[in-house]
Protein backbone atom coordinates (compact mmCIF):
# COMPACT_ATOMS: atom_id res chain seq x y z
CA UNK A 1 0.00 0.00 0.00
CA UNK A 2 2.58 2.45 0.89
CA UNK A 3 4.87 1.65 -2.33
CA UNK A 4 1.57 2.20 -4.26
CA UNK A 5 1.19 5.60 -1.86
CA UNK A 6 4.41 6.32 -2.88
CA UNK A 7 4.21 5.60 -6.70
CA UNK A 8 1.64 7.30 -6.96
CA UNK A 9 2.92 10.53 -5.85
CA UNK A 10 5.51 10.21 -7.84
CA UNK A 11 3.76 9.39 -10.78
CA UNK A 12 1.49 12.53 -10.06
CA UNK A 13 4.24 14.83 -9.59
CA UNK A 14 5.71 13.66 -13.04
CA UNK A 15 2.21 14.55 -14.53
CA UNK A 16 1.86 17.76 -12.57
CA UNK A 17 5.83 18.70 -13.94
CA UNK A 18 4.64 17.97 -17.40
CA UNK A 19 1.06 17.83 -17.73
CA UNK A 20 0.74 17.66 -21.61
CA UNK A 21 3.41 14.73 -21.42
CA UNK A 22 -0.55 12.05 -21.25
CA UNK A 23 -1.94 14.44 -24.21
CA UNK A 24 -2.28 13.32 -27.58
CA UNK A 25 0.26 13.12 -30.11
CA UNK A 26 1.08 16.73 -31.60
CA UNK A 27 -1.10 18.85 -30.02
CA UNK A 28 -1.16 22.54 -30.42
CA UNK A 29 -0.26 24.17 -26.75
CA UNK A 30 -0.16 27.89 -27.31
CA UNK A 31 -0.75 29.89 -31.10
CA UNK A 32 -0.62 33.54 -30.91
CA UNK A 33 0.95 36.65 -32.66
CA UNK A 34 4.08 38.72 -31.16
CA UNK A 35 5.31 41.99 -32.29
CA UNK A 36 7.75 39.63 -34.50
CA UNK A 37 6.55 36.26 -35.36
CA UNK A 38 3.41 33.89 -35.45
CA UNK A 39 4.25 31.69 -32.63
CA UNK A 40 2.85 27.94 -32.30
CA UNK A 41 4.00 25.93 -29.04
CA UNK A 42 3.67 21.98 -29.98
CA UNK A 43 3.92 19.09 -28.13
CA UNK A 44 4.39 15.72 -29.91
CA UNK A 45 4.97 12.63 -27.14
CA UNK A 46 7.38 13.88 -25.23
CA UNK A 47 8.89 16.59 -27.43
CA UNK A 48 7.76 20.18 -27.28
CA UNK A 49 8.55 23.03 -29.79
CA UNK A 50 8.31 26.56 -30.10
CA UNK A 51 7.93 27.34 -33.84
CA UNK A 52 8.20 30.67 -35.91
CA UNK A 53 6.42 31.36 -38.83
CA UNK A 54 3.12 29.60 -40.41
CA UNK A 55 4.71 26.49 -41.64
CA UNK A 56 3.87 23.88 -39.46
CA UNK A 57 6.92 21.49 -40.42
CA UNK A 58 9.20 24.12 -39.70
CA UNK A 59 10.53 22.99 -36.44
CA UNK A 60 12.53 25.70 -34.67
CA UNK A 61 13.56 25.33 -31.26
CA UNK A 62 12.63 22.19 -28.98
CA UNK A 63 13.18 20.32 -25.93
CA UNK A 64 12.56 16.68 -25.38
CA UNK A 65 11.59 16.75 -21.99
CA UNK A 66 11.99 13.19 -21.58
CA UNK A 67 15.76 13.86 -22.11
CA UNK A 68 16.54 17.07 -21.17
CA UNK A 69 20.07 17.20 -22.48
CA UNK A 70 19.54 15.68 -25.51
CA UNK A 71 20.11 18.30 -28.67
CA UNK A 72 16.97 17.75 -30.50
CA UNK A 73 18.85 20.00 -33.76
CA UNK A 74 22.19 19.04 -35.10
CA UNK A 75 22.56 22.45 -35.28
CA UNK A 76 22.82 23.49 -31.02
CA UNK A 77 25.56 19.75 -30.77
CA UNK A 78 27.30 21.39 -33.45
CA UNK A 79 27.60 24.97 -31.46
CA UNK A 80 28.39 23.11 -28.15
CA UNK A 81 31.57 21.57 -30.59
CA UNK A 82 32.40 25.08 -31.42
CA UNK A 83 32.79 25.86 -28.15
CA UNK A 84 35.65 23.82 -27.91
CA UNK A 85 37.58 26.45 -30.20
CA UNK A 86 37.56 28.42 -26.80
CA UNK A 87 37.06 25.99 -24.09
CA UNK A 88 38.00 28.25 -21.44
CA UNK A 89 35.60 30.82 -22.08
CA UNK A 90 34.54 32.67 -18.83
CA UNK A 91 31.70 34.84 -20.32
CA UNK A 92 29.54 33.91 -23.13
CA UNK A 93 26.47 35.93 -24.99
CA UNK A 94 24.13 34.52 -26.49
CA UNK A 95 21.41 35.86 -29.30
CA UNK A 96 18.76 33.91 -29.78
CA UNK A 97 16.66 32.44 -26.75
CA UNK A 98 13.67 30.63 -28.21
CA UNK A 99 12.83 27.78 -26.38
CA UNK A 100 16.06 27.80 -23.77
CA UNK A 101 17.94 24.61 -24.83
CA UNK A 102 21.48 26.46 -24.93
CA UNK A 103 20.82 28.26 -22.02
CA UNK A 104 19.80 24.99 -20.13
CA UNK A 105 22.71 23.51 -21.36
CA UNK A 106 24.98 26.12 -19.78
CA UNK A 107 23.36 26.27 -16.49
CA UNK A 108 23.81 22.35 -16.23
CA UNK A 109 26.97 21.34 -18.01
CA UNK A 110 29.25 24.83 -17.56
CA UNK A 111 27.64 26.36 -14.59
CA UNK A 112 30.71 28.26 -14.18
CA UNK A 113 30.05 30.37 -17.69
CA UNK A 114 28.36 33.89 -17.07
CA UNK A 115 25.84 33.48 -19.84
CA UNK A 116 24.20 36.73 -20.82
CA UNK A 117 21.24 36.07 -23.10
CA UNK A 118 19.64 38.34 -25.64
CA UNK A 119 16.37 38.26 -27.26
CA UNK A 120 14.45 40.77 -28.97
CA UNK A 121 10.87 39.11 -28.54
CA UNK A 122 9.21 39.77 -24.99
CA UNK A 123 6.50 36.70 -26.01
CA UNK A 124 9.36 34.54 -26.50
CA UNK A 125 10.76 35.08 -23.23
CA UNK A 126 7.50 35.04 -21.76
CA UNK A 127 6.85 31.18 -23.72
CA UNK A 128 9.80 29.73 -22.86
CA UNK A 129 9.09 30.39 -18.85
CA UNK A 130 5.68 29.46 -19.54
CA UNK A 131 5.92 26.03 -21.35
CA UNK A 132 10.05 25.25 -21.44
CA UNK A 133 10.52 25.44 -17.79
CA UNK A 134 12.71 28.42 -18.60
CA UNK A 135 13.87 30.39 -16.05
CA UNK A 136 17.33 32.42 -15.50
CA UNK A 137 19.59 31.45 -12.87
CA UNK A 138 22.66 33.15 -10.96
CA UNK A 139 25.07 33.39 -13.33
CA UNK A 140 23.11 34.18 -16.39
CA UNK A 141 21.19 37.21 -17.10
CA UNK A 142 18.65 37.92 -19.66
CA UNK A 143 18.33 41.22 -21.86
CA UNK A 144 14.78 41.52 -23.81
CA UNK A 145 16.39 43.96 -27.03
CA UNK A 146 17.77 43.53 -30.67
CA UNK A 147 21.06 41.75 -30.91
CA UNK A 148 22.96 44.87 -32.80
CA UNK A 149 21.66 46.92 -30.45
CA UNK A 150 23.00 45.16 -27.01
CA UNK A 151 26.03 44.66 -28.44
CA UNK A 152 26.28 48.64 -29.80
CA UNK A 153 25.36 49.46 -26.51
CA UNK A 154 26.88 47.41 -24.76
CA UNK A 155 30.83 47.86 -22.88
CA UNK A 156 31.13 43.83 -21.89
CA UNK A 157 33.64 42.23 -23.71
CA UNK A 158 32.89 38.32 -24.40
CA UNK A 159 34.97 35.15 -24.71
CA UNK A 160 32.31 34.09 -27.18
CA UNK A 161 29.03 35.65 -29.08
CA UNK A 162 26.36 32.73 -30.73
CA UNK A 163 24.53 33.96 -33.05
CA UNK A 164 21.21 31.85 -33.30
CA UNK A 165 19.19 34.65 -34.15
CA UNK A 166 18.25 32.69 -37.69
CA UNK A 167 15.23 30.89 -39.22
CA UNK A 168 15.78 28.69 -42.48
CA UNK A 169 12.81 31.30 -43.88
CA UNK A 170 13.72 34.87 -42.43
CA UNK A 171 16.65 36.01 -40.78
CA UNK A 172 17.33 39.44 -39.38
CA UNK A 173 19.64 40.93 -42.60
CA UNK A 174 20.85 43.66 -40.26
CA UNK A 175 22.65 41.14 -38.58
CA UNK A 176 24.77 39.66 -41.06
CA UNK A 177 26.55 42.67 -42.47
CA UNK A 178 30.30 43.39 -42.44
CA UNK A 179 29.47 46.40 -40.35
CA UNK A 180 27.85 44.40 -37.84
CA UNK A 181 30.64 41.40 -37.67
CA UNK A 182 32.89 43.88 -37.22
CA UNK A 183 30.75 45.25 -33.25
CA UNK A 184 30.37 41.47 -33.25
CA UNK A 185 34.14 41.90 -33.07
CA UNK A 186 34.50 44.87 -31.00
CA UNK A 187 32.64 42.92 -28.43
CA UNK A 188 35.00 40.01 -27.61
CA UNK A 189 38.19 39.28 -25.88
CA UNK A 190 41.45 38.96 -27.29
CA UNK A 191 40.98 35.25 -28.94
CA UNK A 192 37.12 35.22 -28.59
CA UNK A 193 35.63 33.82 -31.29
CA UNK A 194 31.68 34.19 -32.91
CA UNK A 195 29.55 30.97 -33.65
CA UNK A 196 26.78 31.39 -35.76
CA UNK A 197 24.25 29.24 -37.11
CA UNK A 198 23.16 29.01 -40.97
CA UNK A 199 21.62 26.66 -43.75
CA UNK A 200 23.25 24.96 -46.15
CA UNK A 201 22.15 24.98 -49.70
CA UNK A 202 21.57 28.54 -50.56
CA UNK A 203 23.43 31.41 -51.73
CA UNK A 204 23.18 33.35 -48.57
CA UNK A 205 25.42 30.54 -47.15
CA UNK A 206 28.73 31.32 -49.80
CA UNK A 207 27.83 35.46 -49.11
CA UNK A 208 28.24 34.84 -45.23
CA UNK A 209 30.96 32.99 -45.34
CA UNK A 210 32.56 35.75 -47.77
CA UNK A 211 31.42 38.25 -45.17
CA UNK A 212 32.53 36.99 -42.05
CA UNK A 213 36.36 36.46 -43.75
CA UNK A 214 36.31 40.11 -44.54
CA UNK A 215 36.24 40.79 -40.98
CA UNK A 216 37.61 37.85 -39.20
CA UNK A 217 41.02 36.22 -39.85
CA UNK A 218 40.04 32.45 -39.21
CA UNK A 219 36.98 30.87 -40.47
CA UNK A 220 35.81 27.15 -39.73
CA UNK A 221 32.62 25.60 -40.25
CA UNK A 222 30.65 22.68 -39.09
CA UNK A 223 28.76 21.03 -41.65
CA UNK A 224 25.39 18.99 -40.57
CA UNK A 225 25.36 15.29 -42.03
CA UNK A 226 21.49 14.60 -40.48
CA UNK A 227 20.17 18.28 -41.44
CA UNK A 228 20.77 21.12 -43.43
CA UNK A 229 22.26 23.15 -41.00
CA UNK A 230 25.46 24.54 -40.63
CA UNK A 231 28.02 26.53 -37.66
CA UNK A 232 29.83 29.32 -38.86
CA UNK A 233 32.91 29.71 -36.31
CA UNK A 234 35.34 32.72 -36.77
CA UNK A 235 38.02 34.31 -34.59
CA UNK A 236 41.22 36.44 -35.20
CA UNK A 237 43.38 33.97 -33.00
CA UNK A 238 41.87 30.49 -32.03
CA UNK A 239 42.83 29.30 -29.09
CA UNK A 240 42.25 25.66 -30.67
CA UNK A 241 43.21 24.99 -34.25
CA UNK A 242 40.74 22.28 -35.96
CA UNK A 243 43.28 19.56 -35.77
CA UNK A 244 43.30 19.87 -31.61
CA UNK A 245 39.83 19.67 -31.53
CA UNK A 246 39.01 16.29 -30.99
CA UNK A 247 41.48 16.34 -28.53
CA UNK A 248 39.57 19.16 -26.35
CA UNK A 249 36.55 16.70 -27.18
CA UNK A 250 38.38 13.99 -25.27
CA UNK A 251 39.81 16.16 -22.78
CA UNK A 252 36.29 17.05 -22.05
CA UNK A 253 35.58 13.35 -21.55
CA UNK A 254 33.58 13.34 -24.95
CA UNK A 255 30.38 15.01 -24.09
CA UNK A 256 28.58 18.08 -22.79
CA UNK A 257 25.13 16.76 -21.41
CA UNK A 258 23.59 14.99 -24.23
CA UNK A 259 25.86 15.72 -27.04
CA UNK A 260 28.37 13.69 -28.30
CA UNK A 261 31.53 15.80 -28.57
CA UNK A 262 33.89 13.63 -31.00
CA UNK A 263 30.95 12.86 -33.94
CA UNK A 264 30.46 16.56 -33.56
CA UNK A 265 33.94 17.88 -34.12
CA UNK A 266 34.71 15.70 -36.78
CA UNK A 267 32.25 17.81 -38.62
CA UNK A 268 34.60 20.86 -38.89
CA UNK A 269 35.84 21.84 -41.91
CA UNK A 270 38.13 25.24 -43.30
CA UNK A 271 35.46 26.36 -45.83
CA UNK A 272 36.72 26.18 -49.29
CA UNK A 273 37.01 29.88 -50.94
CA UNK A 274 34.04 31.19 -53.20
CA UNK A 275 35.17 34.16 -54.99
CA UNK A 276 32.06 34.37 -56.63
CA UNK A 277 29.67 35.28 -53.40
CA UNK A 278 29.42 39.13 -52.91
CA UNK A 279 30.10 40.38 -49.30
CA UNK A 280 27.20 41.75 -47.57
CA UNK A 281 27.35 44.64 -45.97
CA UNK A 282 24.19 47.84 -44.51
CA UNK A 283 24.53 48.77 -47.79
CA UNK A 284 24.21 45.77 -49.93
CA UNK A 285 22.18 43.52 -48.36
CA UNK A 286 20.04 40.93 -50.09
CA UNK A 287 20.13 38.59 -47.10
CA UNK A 288 16.67 37.10 -47.29
CA UNK A 289 17.14 37.75 -50.93
CA UNK A 290 20.02 35.06 -50.84
CA UNK A 291 18.36 32.96 -48.41
CA UNK A 292 15.80 31.86 -50.73
CA UNK A 293 18.10 31.73 -53.88
CA UNK A 294 19.19 27.44 -53.89
CA UNK A 295 22.84 26.93 -54.99
CA UNK B 1 -2.72 62.85 -77.48
CA UNK B 2 -1.29 66.52 -76.69
CA UNK B 3 2.15 66.32 -75.11
CA UNK B 4 1.37 67.92 -71.82
CA UNK B 5 -0.57 64.08 -71.32
CA UNK B 6 2.57 62.79 -71.89
CA UNK B 7 4.52 64.52 -69.40
CA UNK B 8 1.66 64.35 -66.96
CA UNK B 9 2.16 60.46 -67.34
CA UNK B 10 5.72 60.97 -67.50
CA UNK B 11 5.64 62.83 -64.13
CA UNK B 12 2.81 60.55 -62.38
CA UNK B 13 4.47 57.28 -62.72
CA UNK B 14 7.81 58.22 -62.44
CA UNK B 15 7.31 60.01 -58.76
CA UNK B 16 5.03 57.20 -58.07
CA UNK B 17 7.54 54.95 -58.68
CA UNK B 18 10.31 56.41 -56.70
CA UNK B 19 8.31 57.49 -53.83
CA UNK B 20 7.52 53.82 -52.90
CA UNK B 21 11.07 52.88 -53.78
CA UNK B 22 12.22 55.07 -51.30
CA UNK B 23 9.69 53.73 -48.78
CA UNK B 24 11.27 50.07 -49.42
CA UNK B 25 14.88 51.20 -49.08
CA UNK B 26 14.24 53.11 -45.96
CA UNK B 27 13.85 49.98 -44.06
CA UNK B 28 17.60 49.01 -44.87
CA UNK B 29 18.49 52.16 -43.82
CA UNK B 30 17.11 52.50 -40.41
CA UNK B 31 17.12 48.53 -39.31
CA UNK B 32 21.20 48.73 -38.48
CA UNK B 33 20.18 51.41 -36.54
CA UNK B 34 17.06 51.03 -34.72
CA UNK B 35 16.76 47.39 -35.54
CA UNK B 36 14.49 45.16 -37.83
CA UNK B 37 11.19 44.61 -35.97
CA UNK B 38 7.85 45.59 -36.73
CA UNK B 39 8.55 49.08 -35.42
CA UNK B 40 10.51 50.42 -37.80
CA UNK B 41 7.60 49.47 -40.37
CA UNK B 42 5.28 51.48 -38.34
CA UNK B 43 7.79 54.53 -38.27
CA UNK B 44 8.22 54.37 -42.27
CA UNK B 45 4.76 53.71 -42.94
CA UNK B 46 3.14 56.41 -40.53
CA UNK B 47 5.97 58.81 -41.72
CA UNK B 48 5.10 58.90 -45.15
CA UNK B 49 1.45 59.24 -44.78
CA UNK B 50 2.33 62.27 -42.75
CA UNK B 51 4.40 63.58 -45.88
CA UNK B 52 1.82 62.46 -48.48
CA UNK B 53 -1.10 64.34 -46.54
CA UNK B 54 1.21 68.13 -46.08
CA UNK B 55 2.30 67.56 -49.76
CA UNK B 56 -1.57 66.88 -50.88
CA UNK B 57 -2.50 70.39 -48.62
CA UNK B 58 0.37 72.06 -50.42
CA UNK B 59 0.25 70.76 -53.27
CA UNK B 60 -3.69 71.43 -54.08
CA UNK B 61 -2.90 75.02 -52.66
CA UNK B 62 0.05 75.99 -54.59
CA UNK B 63 -1.77 74.46 -58.08
CA UNK B 64 -4.68 76.98 -57.34
CA UNK B 65 -2.28 80.18 -56.75
CA UNK B 66 0.28 78.55 -59.57
CA UNK B 67 -1.52 76.63 -62.06
CA UNK B 68 2.01 76.17 -64.02
CA UNK B 69 3.69 73.01 -64.59
CA UNK B 70 7.10 74.44 -64.46
CA UNK B 71 6.66 75.71 -60.54
CA UNK B 72 5.76 72.06 -59.70
CA UNK B 73 8.89 70.79 -62.04
CA UNK B 74 11.07 73.34 -59.74
CA UNK B 75 9.96 71.82 -56.61
CA UNK B 76 10.82 68.81 -57.91
CA UNK B 77 14.26 69.54 -58.89
CA UNK B 78 15.19 70.62 -54.92
CA UNK B 79 13.28 67.25 -54.06
CA UNK B 80 15.56 65.30 -56.34
CA UNK B 81 18.76 67.15 -55.37
CA UNK B 82 17.59 66.41 -51.94
CA UNK B 83 17.07 62.52 -52.75
CA UNK B 84 20.69 62.41 -54.15
CA UNK B 85 22.11 63.74 -50.31
CA UNK B 86 20.24 61.29 -49.00
CA UNK B 87 23.26 58.18 -48.89
CA UNK B 88 25.44 60.60 -47.82
CA UNK B 89 23.31 62.03 -45.03
CA UNK B 90 21.57 58.93 -43.33
CA UNK B 91 24.21 57.31 -41.58
CA UNK B 92 25.52 60.68 -39.33
CA UNK B 93 21.41 60.91 -38.76
CA UNK B 94 20.89 57.68 -38.07
CA UNK B 95 23.86 57.42 -36.06
CA UNK B 96 23.23 60.74 -33.62
CA UNK B 97 19.60 59.86 -33.48
CA UNK B 98 19.59 56.23 -32.02
CA UNK B 99 22.58 57.37 -29.42
CA UNK B 100 20.50 60.02 -28.58
CA UNK B 101 17.08 58.81 -28.04
CA UNK B 102 16.70 55.14 -26.60
CA UNK B 103 13.04 54.31 -28.09
CA UNK B 104 13.54 52.36 -31.21
CA UNK B 105 9.45 53.88 -32.14
CA UNK B 106 10.39 57.62 -31.44
CA UNK B 107 13.76 57.63 -32.68
CA UNK B 108 13.14 56.05 -35.85
CA UNK B 109 10.20 58.03 -36.35
CA UNK B 110 12.63 61.09 -35.96
CA UNK B 111 14.84 59.90 -38.15
CA UNK B 112 12.25 58.99 -41.18
CA UNK B 113 11.12 62.43 -40.63
CA UNK B 114 14.45 64.23 -40.91
CA UNK B 115 15.48 62.36 -43.30
CA UNK B 116 12.25 62.03 -46.16
CA UNK B 117 9.70 65.07 -45.14
CA UNK B 118 11.23 67.28 -47.68
CA UNK B 119 11.54 65.14 -50.62
CA UNK B 120 8.48 62.97 -50.19
CA UNK B 121 6.02 65.90 -49.58
CA UNK B 122 7.29 67.31 -52.47
CA UNK B 123 6.78 64.33 -54.30
CA UNK B 124 3.78 63.78 -53.26
CA UNK B 125 2.32 67.22 -54.60
CA UNK B 126 2.37 65.65 -58.29
CA UNK B 127 -0.99 64.35 -58.40
CA UNK B 128 -2.93 67.06 -56.40
CA UNK B 129 -0.77 69.62 -58.32
CA UNK B 130 -1.83 68.23 -62.03
CA UNK B 131 -5.25 67.49 -60.73
CA UNK B 132 -5.10 71.41 -59.89
CA UNK B 133 -3.64 72.38 -63.29
CA UNK B 134 -6.58 70.20 -65.31
CA UNK B 135 -9.08 72.15 -63.11
CA UNK B 136 -7.87 75.48 -63.94
CA UNK B 137 -7.28 74.50 -67.53
CA UNK B 138 -11.58 73.87 -67.77
CA UNK B 139 -11.48 72.18 -71.06
CA UNK B 140 -13.06 68.69 -71.47
CA UNK B 141 -11.08 65.81 -71.50
CA UNK B 142 -11.02 62.37 -70.52
CA UNK B 143 -8.38 62.88 -67.84
CA UNK B 144 -9.85 62.28 -64.71
CA UNK B 145 -8.68 63.49 -60.79
CA UNK B 146 -9.11 59.40 -60.77
CA UNK B 147 -7.10 58.38 -64.17
CA UNK B 148 -4.63 60.82 -62.35
CA UNK B 149 -4.52 58.63 -59.08
CA UNK B 150 -4.59 55.24 -61.12
CA UNK B 151 -1.36 56.03 -63.32
CA UNK B 152 0.32 57.63 -60.35
CA UNK B 153 -0.83 54.03 -58.39
CA UNK B 154 0.50 51.98 -61.15
CA UNK B 155 3.81 53.70 -60.95
CA UNK B 156 3.83 52.86 -57.34
CA UNK B 157 3.20 49.41 -57.86
CA UNK B 158 6.30 48.88 -60.77
CA UNK B 159 8.17 51.06 -58.10
CA UNK B 160 7.68 48.99 -54.63
CA UNK B 161 8.19 46.00 -56.89
CA UNK B 162 10.79 46.57 -59.19
CA UNK B 163 12.88 47.66 -55.54
CA UNK B 164 12.06 44.69 -53.38
CA UNK B 165 12.27 41.75 -55.52
CA UNK B 166 15.12 43.06 -58.09
CA UNK B 167 16.96 46.14 -57.31
CA UNK B 168 18.00 45.27 -53.76
CA UNK B 169 19.40 41.77 -55.07
CA UNK B 170 21.19 43.69 -57.38
CA UNK B 171 22.78 47.11 -56.32
CA UNK B 172 23.73 48.33 -53.03
CA UNK B 173 20.82 50.78 -51.11
CA UNK B 174 22.76 53.97 -51.49
CA UNK B 175 23.46 53.46 -55.28
CA UNK B 176 20.00 52.77 -56.10
CA UNK B 177 18.88 56.14 -54.22
CA UNK B 178 21.58 57.86 -56.33
CA UNK B 179 19.51 56.15 -59.06
CA UNK B 180 16.28 57.03 -58.18
CA UNK B 181 17.50 60.73 -57.42
CA UNK B 182 19.02 61.03 -60.88
CA UNK B 183 15.99 59.58 -62.75
CA UNK B 184 13.81 62.61 -60.75
CA UNK B 185 16.22 65.36 -61.10
CA UNK B 186 16.25 64.04 -65.12
CA UNK B 187 12.72 63.85 -65.30
CA UNK B 188 11.80 67.14 -63.55
CA UNK B 189 14.62 69.22 -65.72
CA UNK B 190 13.34 67.70 -69.28
CA UNK B 191 9.91 68.73 -67.76
CA UNK B 192 11.04 72.30 -67.17
CA UNK B 193 12.98 72.65 -70.21
CA UNK B 194 10.30 71.58 -72.34
CA UNK B 195 8.24 75.02 -71.38
CA UNK B 196 5.13 72.91 -71.45
CA UNK B 197 2.91 75.72 -69.49
CA UNK B 198 3.43 77.79 -73.25
CA UNK B 199 1.83 74.45 -74.89
CA UNK B 200 -1.35 74.52 -72.94
CA UNK B 201 -3.91 76.02 -74.76
CA UNK B 202 -5.94 78.15 -72.41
Amino acid sequence: MKTGAALGIILFSCLSLFPAQVAADNQTLYEGDSIYHHITVNQNRTERCMIFGRQRDLRQTCIDFARPDHSVFEYTAMMFAAFLFRPDAKSVCLIGLGGGYVPGVFRRHLPSVRLQIVEVDPLVEKLARQYFAFSVPPGQTLAIDDGRQFLKKSRERYDQIWLDAFNSDYIPAHMTTKEFLSLVKARLTEGGIVIQNLFLGNRLYDAQLATFRTVFAKVFVFEGQQSASAIIVATENPAVEPAGLRKQALAWGGRIGGIDLIAETAKCKVPPLSSKAPVLTDDFNPANLLLMQKK
Amino acid sequence: MQIVYWVFILLLVSFGAVVMGLEILSSNLMSPYFGGSIYIWGSIISSFMVHFSVGYVLGGHLSQRHPRISVLAAFLVAASLWVLMIPAMYKPVCEFISEEIADVRLGSLIAMNAIFFVPISIMAMVSPYIIGIMAAWRRQSGFTAGMVLFISTVGSFVGTNATAFYLIGIFPVSRIIVGLGIICLAVSLTVLLLRIDRRIKW
